[in-house]
């Protein structure tokens, strides 16, 4: 009923001009090739810290000789860490330098993981859940206060450079849903209210306590417990009589 | 029916009439020789190029109408060398010859009549746009000259 | 166990050929064989060794499973699934291709499982997959287009009713050689695989995941390989296309020559495809002794060089000194007079890269005949010692088939990745599949793998053939072959391998030509006839004023710019002509184009020239001509095979003879790609070379 009124309203403006098909755009949001920008491009500088070059050589110590290729992920981790949270092409260069392998084969990692963030992004890069048990718990209101909030669109950063909101998959914490994470830090069980005053703090470059935000530590039942209430019993709980010493 | 054409001296007084009409017997013989055949008729007109075209209706249709070529042409005269304004009165498209008709239109970019070229060396040859297969080297050139 | 291809085992079938290999042994002896598995493919058993892989074992009794990603000779990725067959007792259809069998092994490739589940792989790859066959390169040679009739579901379920496309992926630039149409990538990575294994290149890889997978080099980047051309083969579908031959023709319109490359010294066997009288393209041919199934970037693409910079017409130089074409008569008439009227010690005929043995023999035959000795070939070896009269001191005697089992390979004053890209990608797989170590005296080069590099003094051997103290430097080099020999247990393994470096070389000496023309100038010619001879060691400045120069050959280059007479001969494409590879194999080309405008066979050419002068060459066709190369040395007709050469001993006591001091630099001519693609008339006249060397200098340039 309700489609076949869709269909009529839209007939009515088909009339007069043929309607154009475009296809929806089967596509990640972001890209798999490498395009020179600005800020990411062959001579982006980028050299490790002192303090990392340290964290490296302790992580290559972990691997044997012939497998240092193991160590790739956490440099590159830490790669982007140091970078401020995305990794530009130069970072992955000195990463194939420093393992010794091809610039490909640190391409195909960094690319596979969706955790390596190939473009610069804010100092507070917003990650929300729309995954179904945070979609289910109202996600969407938490991601378009925060778009409104931040005045930045999905996959992009805000006008201020402060923020980058992405839509993720999944982060596993479906029982404190709608969830959010912000750089390293998951802010749990929220409403839209809590979204803006976390944004609010943010904005003032505070940072906001991370958790559960119902009141909860954890992922226990909001009204208290309602199982294992009561203290363990001891040994000889439920045996039979007979097998009583 | 008159005494002379009973006799057949009319086809006699034609055939002097011929010959006079084509030269004398020097000049008929030339153009037996020529044309394979001695017709009398009318001078139609004369083209620019100094054909001449006859006409006698004493000829059945479609022998009544002729050309003479040119002297010019010697006796390497063909059927192309009659030109277009020509051509419709001596195939009776039209009974009007050029110069009498006044309809006929004659534009400046219309091109110059000519005759068929084949076989001489002014003949189109057609060229080929392809590029060819093989490019052949060319020797550099020592001198310029 | 698990890449041994099937064919090399036919490939020795010869018992000659077969006892040395089985006889041979390495400082750690191989192991003795072990027990052989039994398994049942469609209930037939199959012995197969243990590590044999389901699809190896199923290929042994004739039964075909159909492959996307698996390629004998790369690594297993296993990652089409288009493998998939039914095992007896295995709840799931396994990938035949990565899947060891086990005793017993009970696999089932024609059950409803199998097919089913071939069915829904081919439905899954086709889901993405384009329905551009009719404009597709590869339409007609498609795997997927052939395993999809053969193996796909008769009906799709792919009905696009949200109009929401298939993937579409952006196409990538790696260079003039290689077209891609990403979007057609069923992602089999064969293309990342042949440039890691083989080639050597780690430029290819995967980006991203899932549906966004994509196979390219992420940044901009060519592929900088002279092996590259060889993932067109590679690509089984129309992913990766050939550049040059793209939109050009059917598989199915074209008719395919077997013949034989000779842009390089190791004969690698090819497919010419012509149509309409024209070479469309050339592709590797398998020859498991040669080229396996590669071919290097040069043969391949350099075939368009055929067509440009042909001699068509025979040419003389007329009052002005300006070539003018001529008919053939006024041009042999020409040649032949100044030939008979040359005094014979003042007559040099110097024979190119490409000159086949057909017309090297005629011209040595028209030469001696006319009372002179002086036969050369452009390429320098050295005489001194036991030259070139043992056949053993200017082969590749090893074969380049056995350069895969060497421990060590030692490779001096060569730069063996651009003389002879396939003998380099040999070296590479030894030094990758079985850890063979490889030294190099000479500049250093990259040569994909990893070696050590002893220096590029030719002190370091004492021993090397190139400049002044080329006989010393061989001298060293048999010295210290031999002494490895002495210390080998298998005394039929050759240590001593010489390069050559160009197709005609080896049947030139074996025809008794004199390498190098350097003494040869000294004396002043007045009649010079280049067989081909273009790279430039006979120059105008070298002869007296008044020499007068016959060019015979197929492209206009150096040589023909010199000449006096030009007799438009035929490329390699265009004759049957024998060509003797660097191991010393006889091989043949066959005619797949006619030769253009008035070019004529090369040793026809001779032959007429030899009437005119009045000294008849006694052989009036081509098997009368071998005939004659077999009078001189049977090796030369024995087509496909190698003569042992065992002569070392020999050799070096004749080098011992002579005890020069050996100094200087070792140096090649090819150091870089750019090097590589333009080294004879072909591939100078070859405008896809012109293109790669561009391609290769802007790589250089770029920062990736």
């Amino acid at each position: 009923m309700l489609s076949s009124l869709r269909t009529g309203i839209k007939g009515l403006w088909r009339v007069p001009a043929r309607s154009l098909q475009t296809s929806s755009v089967l596509q990640h949001d972001s890209l798999f090739v490498h395009r020179d920008t600005p800020e990411d491009n062959v001579n982006t500088p980028f050299e490790f810290s002192e303090a990392n070059k340290k964290r490296i050589d302790a992580l290559l110590a972990i691997y044997p000789e012939g497998h240092k290729r193991g160590a790739m992920i956490p440099i590159l981790d830490l790669a982007q860490r140091q970078n401020g949270g995305w990794l530009p092409l130069s970072a992955m260069h000195k990463v194939a330098e420093i393992l010794n392998l091809p610039r490909m084969r640190v391409y195909e990692v960094a690319t596979f993981y969706t955790m390596f963030i190939r473009r610069p992004v804010g100092k507070y890069h917003l990650q929300v859940c729309t995954t179904t048990p945070c979609w289910l718990r109202g996600s969407d209101a938490i991601l378009k206060a925060i778009v409104e909030d931040t005045k930045c669109e999905v996959g992009g950063n805000s006008p201020c450079g402060k923020f980058s909101v992405s839509e993720v998959e999944c982060l596993g914490a479906c029982v404190n849903a709608p969830m959010l994470q912000v750089n390293d830090d998951y802010y749990e069980d929220l409403t839209v209210e809590d979204t803006k005053e976390i944004i609010a703090k943010f904005k003032k470059d505070e940072k906001p306590v991370p958790g559960p935000r119902s009141g909860r530590y954890a992922s226990e039942p909001l009204g208290g417990l309602t199982s294992l209430t009561e203290p363990p019993t001891g040994p000889g709980f439920g045996v039979q009589d007979c097998f009583k010493a | 029916m008159s005494i002379v054409k009973i006799l057949g001296l009319d086809k006699v007084a034609s055939f002097f009439n011929i010959i006079r009409q084509n030269g004398g017997i020097r000049g008929s013989l030339y153009k037996l020789y020529r044309q394979d055949e001695l017709k009398d008729g009318t001078l139609v007109g004369e083209d620019k190029f100094g054909n001449k075209y006859f006409e006698n209706p004493r000829y059945f249709y479609g022998r009544n109408r002729w050309v003479e070529y040119s002297d010019n042409y010697n006796m390497n005269y063909d059927g192309s060398q009659v030109p277009a304004e020509w051509f419709g009165w001596l195939h009776y498209k039209s009974d009007l010859p050029p110069h009498k008709d006044p309809a006929r239109p004659n534009y400046p970019w219309m091109a110059e009549f000519t005759e068929n070229l084949s076989g001489t060396t002014g003949q189109y040859t057609p060229y080929t746009t392809t590029r060819p297969k093989v490019e052949p080297w060319v020797p550099e050139r020592k001198s310029t000259v | 166990m698990l890449r041994q291809p099937l064919c090399r085992a036919l490939a020795l079938s010869s018992p000659a050929r077969a006892v040395p290999l089985a006889s041979r042994s390495y400082s750690n002896p191989v192991p003795a064989e072990p027990e052989k598995v039994e398994v049942f493919i469609n209930d037939k058993p199959v012995y197969v060794a243990p590590g044999t892989t389901v699809l190896q074992a199923a290929a042994q009794v004739g039964v075909e499973i159909p492959r996307f990603c698996y390629h004998e000779r790369l690594a297993v990725a296993g990652n089409c699934r288009m493998c998939l067959v039914e095992v007896e007792r295995s709840p799931k259809p396994v990938a035949a291709c990565a899947m060891p069998v086990m005793k017993g092994m009970r696999v089932k490739t024609d059950s409803d499982l199998t097919r089913k589940a071939r069915e829904g792989v081919m439905e899954f790859l086709l889901v993405n997959h384009p329905l551009d066959c009719p404009i597709c390169d590869q339409g007609g040679e498609c795997d997927l287009q052939d395993q999809s009739m053969a193996f796909g579901s008769d009906r799709s379920r792919f009905t696009d009713v949200h109009f929401s496309g298939k993937r579409a992926v952006e196409d990538k630039d790696i260079g003039p050689l290689i077209k891609t149409i990403m979007t057609r990538c069923i992602h089999c990575t064969r293309c990342i695989r042949f440039a890691s294994e083989v080639a050597g290149v780690d430029d290819f890889g995967t980006t991203g995941r899932g549906t966004d997978m994509q196979v390219g080099t992420y940044v901009e980047k060519m592929l900088l390989s002279e092996l590259s051309g060889n993932v067109i083969d590679l690509c089984p579908v129309g992913a990766l296309t050939s550049k040059p031959y793209s939109f050009a023709a059917r598989p199915w319109e074209t008719r395919r020559i077997d013949s034989v490359d000779v842009l390089d010294p190791l004969g690698s066997n090819i497919v010419v495809t012509t149509r309409t009288n024209e070479v469309l393209r050339i592709l590797p041919r398998t020859n498991e002794e040669i080229n396996e199934e590669w071919l290097s970037d040069k043969s391949r693409f350099a075939c368009d060089g055929l067509k440009r910079q042909r001699l068509v017409t025979p040419m003389m130089t007329d009052s002005r000194g300006n070539l003018m074409p001529v008919d053939w008569e006024d041009a042999i008439v020409a040649a032949a007079r100044a030939l008979r009227d040359c005094p014979p010690n003042k007559l040099l005929a110097v024979a190119g890269d490409m000159a086949d043995a057909e017309s090297l023999v005629a011209l040595k035959d028209l030469v001696n005949r006319l009372g002179s000795e002086n036969t050369c070939t452009e390429q320098y070896f050295p005489l001194d010692g036991a030259g070139i009269d043992l056949r053993s001191s200017y082969l590749c005697n090893t074969k380049i088939a056995n350069v895969e089992d060497a421990d060590f390979v030692l490779l001096i004053g060569t730069n063996v990745r651009f003389e002879a890209p396939l003998l380099n990608a040999r070296i590479r797989k030894a030094y990758v599949h079985k850890d063979t170590d490889v030294a190099l005296i000479g500049p250093k080069v990259d040569l994909t793998y990893d070696y050590m590099h002893v220096g590029d003094s030719a002190s370091v051997v004492k021993i090397s053939p190139r400049g002044p103290e080329g006989s010393a430097l061989l001298a060293y080099t048999q010295e210290l072959a031999c002494k490895l020999q002495d210390k080998l247990q298998d005394k039929e393994w050759k240590v001593l391998n010489v390069l050559q470096r160009t197709a005609s070389q080896v049947a030139a000496l074996d025809l008794g030509y004199q390498p190098g023309v350097g003494k040869a100038l000294q004396d002043g010619p007045k009649v010079v006839y280049l067989l081909g001879a273009d790279s430039g060691v006979v120059s105008r400045d070298q002869l007296p004023k008044d020499a007068f120069v016959i060019y015979q050959g197929h492209h206009g280059d150096a040589g023909a710019a010199m000449a006096d007479v030009v007799l438009p001969g035929a490329a390699y494409t265009e004759k049957r002509a024998t060509f003797v590879n660097a191991e010393g194999r006889a091989q043949q080309t066959l005619v797949a184009v006619a030769p253009p405008g008035m070019a004529r066979e090369d040793w026809k050419i001779i032959r007429a020239l030899s009437e005119v002068i009045g000294e008849r060459l006694p052989y009036d066709n081509l098997d009368e001509v071998r005939d004659r190369l077999s009078e001189i040395s049977p090796a030369l007709v024995a087509y496909g095979d190698v003569q042992e050469n065992n002569y070392f001993a020999q050799a070096r006591a004749l080098a011992q003879s002579l005890q020069k001091p050996v100094s200087g630099k070792l140096d090649v001519q090819l150091k870089h790609l750019e090097d590589f693609f333009m080294t004879d008339t072909i591939s100078r006249a070859s405008p896809t070379m012109a293109k790669c060397i561009q391609a290769v200098l802007k790589q250089k340039d770029s920062p990736y």
